[in-house]
């Protein structure tokens, strides 16, 4: 299924020129002198066949900001992945972060067997369909807000702020009691067989309860449900939209409003959702609609966001440190009360640096959009 | 010993976990071969990620063997491995599996019967969820 040449192909990474756009807007090689895609790309490449294991294509973010400055489209992101794939092949070990924790709950979710129990969260005064083609898919943050209780993380908060919102909207939705994780984070990692794993659970329990829709709130799982599932195991026939595509709508054509909330805001945009997905304006849109809020903007923001610095849960260090430090410095420099993302992994991500910094990070405010709207309709 | 007998790892702290461990031999007794002691320094040492990983790889029990409260030969006493050990029920819970299959025990220096005595009945708590619940250890 996995024809490694191929996929390095279509990458297009055959096209580089070498000319070094995508090191220079590179933020880990801003930090770290000997992380350059240029040179990775050219390694690969190149004639001589004999070359060592390349240690540095661990650690790339897969941020995607390459892949915007790439005058020939090469999707250098993807191009690591396979690399990663390969060289877990030739017998590389992974350097997993938290102690493998999330690799070994993906792997035991990945089972057969299993019977989740992970729904004792759910507001009672969420309303849901049974016998619904739509569903909501909740994600990993029932294990997130476990995994990182000592950071203070409350990722199910803007889950349960998207179903407010989508009741609130009367866009009827269900919840499956055994979905999976989405798989990304091992697609990204390079282990190709977990995520399959994951990825065919997923479809054989959305097939065996008819769904045709899928809302998410989470910017991974929707683009690893909308993209990567039909590009790797064909199509799914099922619609995937996230929850702002759903709720900015409504709000452009006056079917629903927000309420107040006094705030000074401003806006990360998650790589996932904004860089791969091109949603940008339903985040604004959204926030936008929320009376009293102030949107500010980020130095870097759009196409152009600095990511929250680690991505799938391996190779985490200093040079992570310093991006999440930089992203937090530019939302204190806007004076914003609350910095407002879209995707769990960021909140996380960026409030591990606060927590473990030496102080000289940060202290912003940091919720989940959906949080911030639901919170305005109270 | 049955062949089916219930796997367990045994995460042992390098102080009173593993001196009542190596105490076992030496009061003549014995616990069965399907128990597999892993020394740590500490149960400090451990963490959600390597309790987790005993799973992936099969155990169907993993007990967590360290020194009594107040007892701990570092500054930490209990308060990480408590920290862990709830969060790694947390998730087996939420997997769906019986967090009754892990547990946090406490024993004294150089007790062996005790340690034999707790792992043999961990051991027959695991085979009755076993056939209770077929699938789930």
């Amino acid at each position: 299924m996995f024809d490694t040449e191929r996929e390095i192909s279509d990458t297009r990474i055959n096209l580089c020129l070498d000319c070094g756009k995508c090191t220079v807007v590179c933020p880990v090689a801003q930090h770290d002198p000997d992380f350059n895609p240029r040179l990775i790309a050219q390694r690969r490449l190149g004639q001589n066949s004999n070359i060592p294991q390349d240690d540095t294509i661990w650690s790339c973010i897969s941020c995607h900001m390459c892949t915007e400055r790439c005058n020939y489209h090469v999707r250098f992101p993807d191009f690591i992945h396979a690399l990663r794939f390969e060289a877990l092949e030739e017998g590389a070990q992974l350097q997993c972060t938290h102690g493998g924790a999330l690799q070994a709950v993906m792997h035991m979710m990945a089972r057969g067997e299993l019977h989740q129990d992970r729904l004792g969260w759910l507001p009672q005064d969420v309303e849901l369909a049974e016998q619904c083609d739509t569903i909501f898919f909740v994600g990993c943050a029932p294990y997130f807000d476990v995994l990182f209780s000592d950071l203070g993380v409350d990722t199910l908060d803007g889950v349960k702020g998207a179903l407010r919102l989508l009741n609130r909207a009367q866009i009827p939705f269900n919840i499956l009691a055994n979905e999976r994780c989405c798989g990304r984070d091992l697609l990204l990692q390079g282990d190709r067989e977990g995520f399959m794993a994951l990825a065919r659970a997923n479809i054989e329990e959305f097939t065996r309860h008819g769904v045709r829709k899928i809302i998410t709130n989470c910017p991974e799982g929707h683009y690893t449900l909308k993209v990567e599932y039909p590009r790797i195991l064909g199509s799914t026939g099922i619609e995937v939209l996230h929850l702002t595509e759903v709720i900015a709508p409504l709000l452009r054509s006056g079917e629903l409003s927000l309420g107040m909330l006094e705030t000074r805001a401003t806006y990360h945009d998650p790589c996932t959702l904004g860089r791969c997905s091109r949603i940008f304006d339903e985040p604004r849109q959204i926030l936008g609609a929320v009376a009293g809020l102030e949107l500010v903007e980020m130095e870097q923001n759009r196409e152009k966001a600095l990511c929250c610095g680690a991505s799938p849960w391996v190779h985490c260090g200093a040079v992570n440190r310093q991006i999440q430090g930089q992203r937090l410095a530019q939302a204190e420099a806007t004076k914003a009360d609350v910095m407002v993302t879209a995707c769990p992994k960021c909140q996380i991500h960026l409030k591990c640096a606060q927590k473990s910094g030496d102080g000289k990070i940060k202290q912003v405010e940091i919720q989940d959009l959906a949080s911030v709207a639901a919170r305005s309709l109270d | 010993m049955s062949k089916s007998e219930a796997n367990v790892v045994v995460f042992a702290c390098n102080w009173d976990g593993l001196s009542s461990v190596e105490a076992v031999a030496q009061a003549g007794l014995s616990y069965p071969a399907s128990v597999k002691v892993v020394r740590v320094s500490c149960l400090s040492r451990l963490h959600q990620g390597l309790i987790l990983k005993a799973f992936e790889l099969g155990a169907d029990g993993v007990m967590l063997l360290g020194c009594e409260p107040g007892k701990c030969q570092f500054d930490t006493d209990t308060a990480l491995i408590t920290q862990e050990y709830e969060k790694a029920r947390k998730l087996m819970e939420l997997l769906g599996l019986r967090e009754e299959r892990l547990v946090l025990a406490y024993v004294p220096r150089g007790d062996g019967s005790h340690f034999v005595g707790r792992v043999t009945s961990f051991i027959a708590e695991i085979g009755q969820m076993r056939s209770a619940v077929p699938g789930v250890a």
